[in-house]
């Protein structure tokens, strides 16, 4: 699939799944913008990457979270290129995949939860405001959120972050409904499992094992696992799909 | 249905007494179960056949195949296709009360450990060259020696575990000795079933063992066993054992297994969200498997303070997974005085203690959790288990002291350091066995029963002094 011409913004992606998805759009010719938070780092490692498989990229620093962070980061990415065609809200708030040390649901406030809505539908709802009056004089974009396929089987139940994604995943629903006649698709990716990631390291093998033994393609998925749908849903080839969850967790979950 | 428990090689059936026991009450159908009533000089006749015929036919044979005959019979038993297993499963439940799903696997997990690769692990322990039990084998220090075991071994069961005879069933027939067992009044079955396939796989050795029952505590009976065996091993309460003591003649060895308490001890580290519910989950299959009732099974469960999940919090995953266990293989029904003990129990834990009880009354199962205070205690069984907080664990061993003498087994969720340091002082505390959590309930096979020797405790050895054989030697027609 060639995108050239074509901007992507993704959140979040100096690391991890987000640098998976800029790199893998970068491949197919995609200008890219590489949103992070606090790594300049490893964004800056991202674009090099980017640039180096024949994408045209940018790294910007915003806290999507706020809605003032989105609208500067929207902003600077349509300086840069003009408009956005595609948006991929890979961001979340900082949250830690720990099996044994996660909080019990009776240790966990409203703040908690507060955090992690805020680090998915809240940021969803500013980057979409961000991008949504270019997308909608063009009548033409496509938003892709990633959730969890926690949210249809809590294996380790991280209530805050999956109750956010499940949110997430709501929120994708009704935006589908409302944006599908002004010729705007939303859809949402649900990865299972993904390691290596900064998030992901402290998962036990145990775990993994465990995982992959009820997985049917028998192994977790890789950063570059996610890329593939993610790309494929921002594609012309999925243009008359919108509203939809993609689980790209190696057949986990079957729905 | 009708059984009969007993197998009396060289005795006429038709010209003996029954008495018939009954098993099963309520929907199901219930068991009939024959057995005889053995006048002493039945008993007396019965020991000189299986000692004759243990002599001509089992002594002879090398225990390498004494082995195969055990184990062709295991797999028999293992086999659900096989009708003396399909018996089992049917009869065993109504009779000992048990869940028929939790019967079948337990007896599936027991017996497997009674297979050829098992019972050559069982006599390694014992006999570092098992060959001494065939001929006189070189000693390590000089000489030779060879091990032979009782000519009639008595063994009087206790209890209602299914298939709990196994056990010394198989240690007499490795050792060679003939068998007179006295089965129990609440699982009479299994060891006339063993009797009885051993007779189909290798009818050579039919004559070498018999099953026998009387009323436990009955006089005359056990009396004639015990003068007639040269070794007996006895299964009961302490009271029972004192008992059988007394009529013991003297000279003659008993070997006694009286009834103990286990207990489990859980670490900080095994209480982290990921593994504690794991943890409950293994600690339940040791409460619920035959509902307490073997040896085995814990009494209390000590948790260490500390983890993330806090010992209150674990009670509570606990009784989670009991009554989730309860669904799987509901608890046994219980008798009156079961049921009597369990409210006691209860009473006495939640106003003398100060426990906090989870669980209903009419529930089949209950947690009593301590936050602390109060240490170890004796269960009523059934279910009913006490969870106490410790600071830390290696706090218990003071605390469980005090029962030396019937400390058998602790099942241990713990880290590797901890483990073998709270194993070294339970073992000065008079704990004989150390187990994961989880696995209490099924020993592997030879471990020292007890803290003794299975087999080594049944033999005597027949040593030949270094000097003989040379000194036989200047005997020989090739002398010169």
């Amino acid at each position: 699939m060639d995108f050239s011409g074509k901007t992507v913004l993704v959140t979040g992606a100096s690391r991890g799944i987000g640098a998976a998805i800029a790199k893998a759009f970068a491949a197919e010719n995609a200008s890219v913008v590489v949103n992070y938070l606090q790594n300049a780092q490893a964004a800056d490692a991202t674009v090099a990457a980017c640039n180096a498989l024949g994408g045209d990229a940018l790294a910007l620093q915003a806290d999507v979270t706020d809605q003032a962070g989105a609208r500067r980061l929207v902003a600077d990415a349509l300086d840069a290129f003009g408009k956005v065609d595609i948006l991929v809200h890979n961001a979340f708030a900082p949250f830690v995949f720990s099996p044994e040390k996660r909080k019990l649901f009776w240790e966990l406030d409203w703040s908690d939860f507060q955090a992690q809505i805020d680090g998915s539908v809240k940021a969803a709802h500013g980057m979409i405001q961000a991008v949504l009056p270019g997308m909608l004089e063009r009548a033409d974009g496509t938003i892709i959120t990633i959730a969890t396929n926690l949210i249809a089987h809590p294996v380790v139940p991280y209530h805050d972050y999956t109750t956010a994604k499940s949110a997430l995943v709501g929120f994708g629903r009704n935006l589908a409904m409302e944006l599908g006649p002004l010729g705007i698709r939303v859809n949402t990716v649900c990865p299972g499992l993904v390691y290596p990631t900064d998030a992901s390291r402290a998962v036990k093998e145990d775990l993994k094992q465990s995982l992959i033994a009820q997985t049917p393609l028998r192994r977790i998925a890789t950063p570059e696992d996610v890329a593939g749908p993610v790309l494929f849903l921002a594609s012309p080839w999925a243009g008359f799909m919108t509203g939809q969850t993609l689980y790209v967790d190696g057949g986990a979950m079957m729905r | 249905m009708v059984e009969r428990a007993c197998y009396l090689p060289g005795l006429d059936p038709q010209a003996l007494h029954w008495k018939t026991l009954t098993f099963g009450q309520g929907g199901g159908p219930g068991y009939e179960v024959a057995v005889p009533v053995l006048e002493p000089q039945d008993m007396t006749r019965l020991a000189a056949h299986v000692r004759h015929h243990a002599a001509q036919h089992l002594r002879p044979l090398p225990v390498s195949r004494i082995v195969e005959v055990i184990d062709r019979v295991i797999a028999r038993l293992l086999d659900r296709k096989d009708p003396y297993r399909q018996r089992m499963e049917q009869a065993l439940p109504v009779v000992t009360g048990y869940d028929a799903e939790m019967v079948r696997v337990g007896l599936t997990r027991y017996l497997k450990t009674f297979r050829k690769p098992e019972l050559l692990r069982f006599l390694a322990e014992d006999f570092p060259n098992p060959a001494i039990l065939d001929e006189f084998q070189p000693l390590p220090k000089g000489g030779y020696g060879r091990a032979f075991g009782p000519g009639v071994l008595g063994h009087i069961w206790a209890g209602n575990v299914p298939a709990l005879p196994l056990w010394s069933l198989v240690c007499g027939l490795l050792v060679k000795s003939g068998t007179i067992g006295k089965v129990s009044s609440a699982e009479p079955l299994f060891a006339t079933w063993f009797a009885e396939v051993l007779a189909e796989v290798a009818p050579e050795l039919s004559d070498c063992l018999a099953v026998v029952w009387w009323q436990g505590g009955e006089d005359a009976p056990e009396r004639a066993l015990l003068q007639s065996a040269d070794m007996a091993l006895a299964y009961g309460s302490a009271n029972a054992l004192a008992d059988i003591q007394s009529r013991m003649p003297s000279g003659k060895r008993l070997l006694q297994f009286g009834h103990k308490v286990s207990f489990a001890m859980i670490s900080a580290e095994a209480l982290d969200p990921a593994k504690a519910t794991e943890t409950a989950r293994r600690a339940a299959e040791d409460i619920a498997r035959y509902d307490q009732q073997g040896c085995f099974a814990p009494h209390v469960v000590f948790v260490e303070k500390g983890g993330h999940v806090s010992p209150r919090v674990f009670a509570r995953y606990l009784a989670g997974a009991l009554s989730a266990f309860g669904q799987r293989y509901p608890r046994r029904a219980l008798s009156m005085a079961e049921a009597n003990s369990l409210a006691a129990w209860r009473q006495q834990e939640e106003f003398a203690h100060g426990a906090e009880l989870i669980g209903d009354a009419l529930g089949d199962w209950s947690v009593s959790f301590h936050e602390g205070g109060q240490g170890f205690g004796p269960s009523c069984l059934n279910r009913a288990i006490r969870v106490v907080a410790v600071d830390a664990l290696t706090d218990v061993p003071n605390q469980v002291a005090p029962y030396r003498a019937v400390l058998q087994t602790v099942g241990i969720a713990a880290p590797p350091d901890a483990l073998f340091r709270l194993a070294g002082l339970l073992g000065e505390a008079g704990v004989t066995r150390i187990a994961a959590l989880g696995d209490m309930t099924t020993p592997e096979a030879g471990w020292h029963h007890d803290g003794r020797f299975n087999l080594s405790d049944l033999v005597q050895i027949t040593e030949m002094d270094a000097r003989a054989p040379p000194a036989a030697d200047r005997l020989a027609s090739y002398d010169d």
